[in-house]
């Protein structure tokens, strides 16, 4: 190595006379030349690898490392929808989803854990540690232990801190009104799919979409940017209902209530609002606890408001009055003779169970006599009695979205021989639901029109469709009011403080292919207040077994006794002045 | 001349550089930030629709008649014991 240098190191400077190191002989080594190409050619050859690996990384395989990449910092949340509540028209809520959690399991680490700590998730759970080593003995990776736990268990079972289990988010709907409501609102399964009643009913609108969206993930797990579209989830829409809560007690209590005293099989009730149309209140007994619904029978599950057909009895002789009325072939005071309390008509007779003298059309409704119904009925051709209880909705499929809702049955008017009208006069031979029963009865209530029901608040008045004249409408609600008074059918159907009106009705059950003279459906369906009729109440009780089981007996009182209540509740102004009814020793009974 | 210029730009690009930096830091802090926000909302709806629920629940008319029954010792009232009002009547 040569070092240049100045004056103060001059000395040393002798050496560079000596042999320049890369010229030094000592070091001159013969080496052949293929091992330099070597060197060369493995050097480029790596180089050569190493660009195609670049090449490989960038080009061929970048689709799956750029998914690989994003699974290690991106990640796609599903973002669930909460199903809409349910509401009273008051805006109580009916049905509400609250959020809950499912246990997951993961067999290999959870099986790994400590028999201690199996049996304190297990009892965590409410389970015994047998049921959660059933589960556990699967083929599948992962099992689920328990859907719809609790946020208090949830906690808990975290604070067990045990591996290999995976808490996922869920949904539980509540039902805080149980079983007053329940027939009503329905109830959804765990998918969350609605299974009866409104839920069924309105599952599209109660249910939203889920949206979802992909969020890139901090190396402390927290989601800092939005990667791509994220759909936005729409939550369900709320049902606010027609149904008023507290008419709805007050009727599911009183059927209770009836049904236990008379020691029926069932009942139903049913309060209408006659200027919107709206149901207030469907409530039936027997019924069920649908937060809890293991032991459900079908008995308890069914809406005999909507779903029973029963052959309805004198509850229809109005229709074929309003009628006669309507057509001006009677008048209310127009006389017919009924002695001697029966009538042959074809080769069948036909009773009434009080024989009366000479009846004028309006007591033939305050007594229910057959006889009379047949003498009115007769003389009217078959066609326009069909067309009159069409009108008023019997025979035809409910037009309201209610699962289940039956149509009834009016036979075609072209094969009516003359004892079947007669018997369709009196209702018998025609079947309807306790719900189209209510409905038609608006005729009466309502100046002579039928407006369409709902079960959703109404904020529009609906078109009434025109059966009877006004002027019919008026004078059949008089003689609705007189069959409610000491001298007709239904006297223990008044209620003190208020006018009221209806009619009684008793139908046979038909037991195999006969009328049974045991097996009885007391009803009643009734006006209320009559000098400005506000609701249309309709009551139904199946298979009284006391000694009291006539409409007039059963029906009536239950009638009376919900109307009061529910006039109240609604603060109906009284307009009567009577507060102590007089009910009569021997209250006259309807012909069957 | 042309240095300086150089100089000039490397400074620019070095500061947008930064200011990159920082405001995709803080857009990161608030987007962390509404998210906190998002969830609490979501919170509070879950709240708000178990509070309803317990509304529901504790003010349902059959709770009221057994209490009112029970423990009140009430009776429901029935018109022949009640008075009516009723303006411009004597």
């Amino acid at each position: 190595m040569k070092r240049g240098g100045n004056g103060a190191t001059g000395s040393r400077v002798a050496a560079s006379k000596g042999v320049a190191f890369s010229k030094s002989p000592v070091l001159a080594v013969s080496l052949p030349t293929w091992r330099s190409r070597v060197v060369l050619f493995v050097l480029f050859a790596s180089f050569l690898v190493l660009a195609g690996r670049a090449l490989w990384l960038q080009g061929v395989s970048n689709e799956f490392l750029q998914t690989q990449g994003k699974s290690r910092y991106q990640r796609t949340l599903e973002l669930p929808a909460t199903r809409g509540k349910i509401m009273d028209r008051n805006g109580q809520v009916l049905a509400s989803s609250v959020p809950v959690k499912s246990i997951w399991a993961y067999v290999e680490e959870v099986s790994k854990s400590s028999l201690a700590k199996r049996r304190q998730l297990a009892k965590t759970m409410g389970m015994t540690e047998l049921e959660l080593r059933k589960k556990l003995d699967s083929d599948r990776n992962l099992v689920l232990l328990k859907r719809q736990v609790e946020m208090d268990t949830v906690d808990a079972i975290k604070k067990l801190n045990m591996a290999g289990l995976d808490i996922r988010p869920d949904y539980k709907r509540y039902y805080p009104q149980g079983e007053v409501m329940t027939h009503v609102v329905g109830f959804t399964n765990v998918e969350d799919k609605g299974q009866e009643s409104m839920e069924l009913a309105q599952q599209k609108t109660l249910v939203g979409t889920a949206g979802s969206r992909s969020v890139i993930k901090d190396g402390r797990g927290r989601f800092v940017e939005d990667v791509g579209l994220s759909q936005e989830p729409h939550d369900g829409k709320d049902l606010t209902l027609s149904i008023d809560s507290k008419l709805q007690y007050i009727a599911f209590s009183h059927i209770k209530g009836a049904v236990e005293k008379f020691k029926a099989k069932a009942g139903a009730a049913v309060v209408l609002d006659i200027h919107t149309g709206e149901v207030l209140a469907l409530a039936n007994w027997p019924t069920y606890n649908p937060n809890d619904r293991r032991m459900l029978t079908g008995d308890q599950l069914r809406n005999r408001v909507m779903t029973d057909t029963f052959e309805p009895g004198s509850t229809l002789k109005p229709f074929t009055v309003a009628l006669a009325l309507d057509t001006k072939r009677v008048r209310p005071a127009t006389v017919y003779q009924t002695a001697p309390g029966h009538m042959v008509i074809g080769d069948r007779t036909i009773h009434d169970s009080h024989p009366k003298d000479l009846l004028t059309v309006s007591q033939i409704i305050q007594k229910s006599s057959n006889v009379g119904m047949a003498k009115i009925a007769l003389p009217i051709p078959p066609q326009e009695m069909w067309e009159m209880f069409t009108k008023s909705g019997f025979g035809q499929a409910p037009k309201f979205g209610f699962p289940g809702a039956v149509a009834g049955r009016v036979r075609p008017y072209k094969a009516w021989r003359p004892i079947e009208q007669a018997n369709m006069a009196f209702g018998q031979g025609i079947s309807v639901s306790l719900l189209q029963l209510a409905r038609s009865y608006m005729i009466f209530a309502r100046d002579g029109d039928v407006i369409p029901l709902s079960f959703q608040k109404v904020t529009e008045l609906p078109l009434g469709q025109r059966v009877i004249s006004p002027q019919t409408a008026r004078e059949m609600r008089v003689m609705l009011e007189s069959v409610v008074g000491p001298e007709g059918t239904a006297s223990q159907a008044q209620v003190a403080g208020y006018r009221v009106g209806g009619k009684t009705g008793t139908a046979q059950k038909v037991v195999n292919g006969r009328y049974s003279h045991t097996k009885y459906i007391a009803n009643f369906v009734g006006i209320a207040p009559m000098s400005n009729p506000r609701f249309v109440i309709a009551v139904m009780v199946d298979e009284p077994t006391t000694a009291a089981h006539t409409g007039g007996s059963v029906a009536a009182p239950t009638f009376a006794a919900l109307a009061a209540s529910a006039l109240r509740a609604a603060n109906v102004q009284p307009d009567s002045s009577v507060t102590n009814i007089i009910i009569p020793d021997n209250p006259l009974e309807e012909s069957m | 001349m042309n240095g300086k210029i150089n100089l000039v730009l490397a400074a620019t690009l070095v500061g947008c550089a930064l200011s990159l930096v920082s405001s995709q830091y803080q857009a990161r802090n608030l987007f962390i930030a509404l998210g906190k926000l998002e969830n609490q909302a979501h919170q509070l709806d879950i709240d708000w629709a178990q509070l309803q629920l317990d509304q529901s629940t504790l003010g349902k008319n059959a709770r009221i008649e057994q209490i009112a029954r029970t423990d009140l010792n009430m009776a429901p009232l029935t018109p022949a014991r009640t008075q009516y009002l009723t303006e411009g009547q004597k």
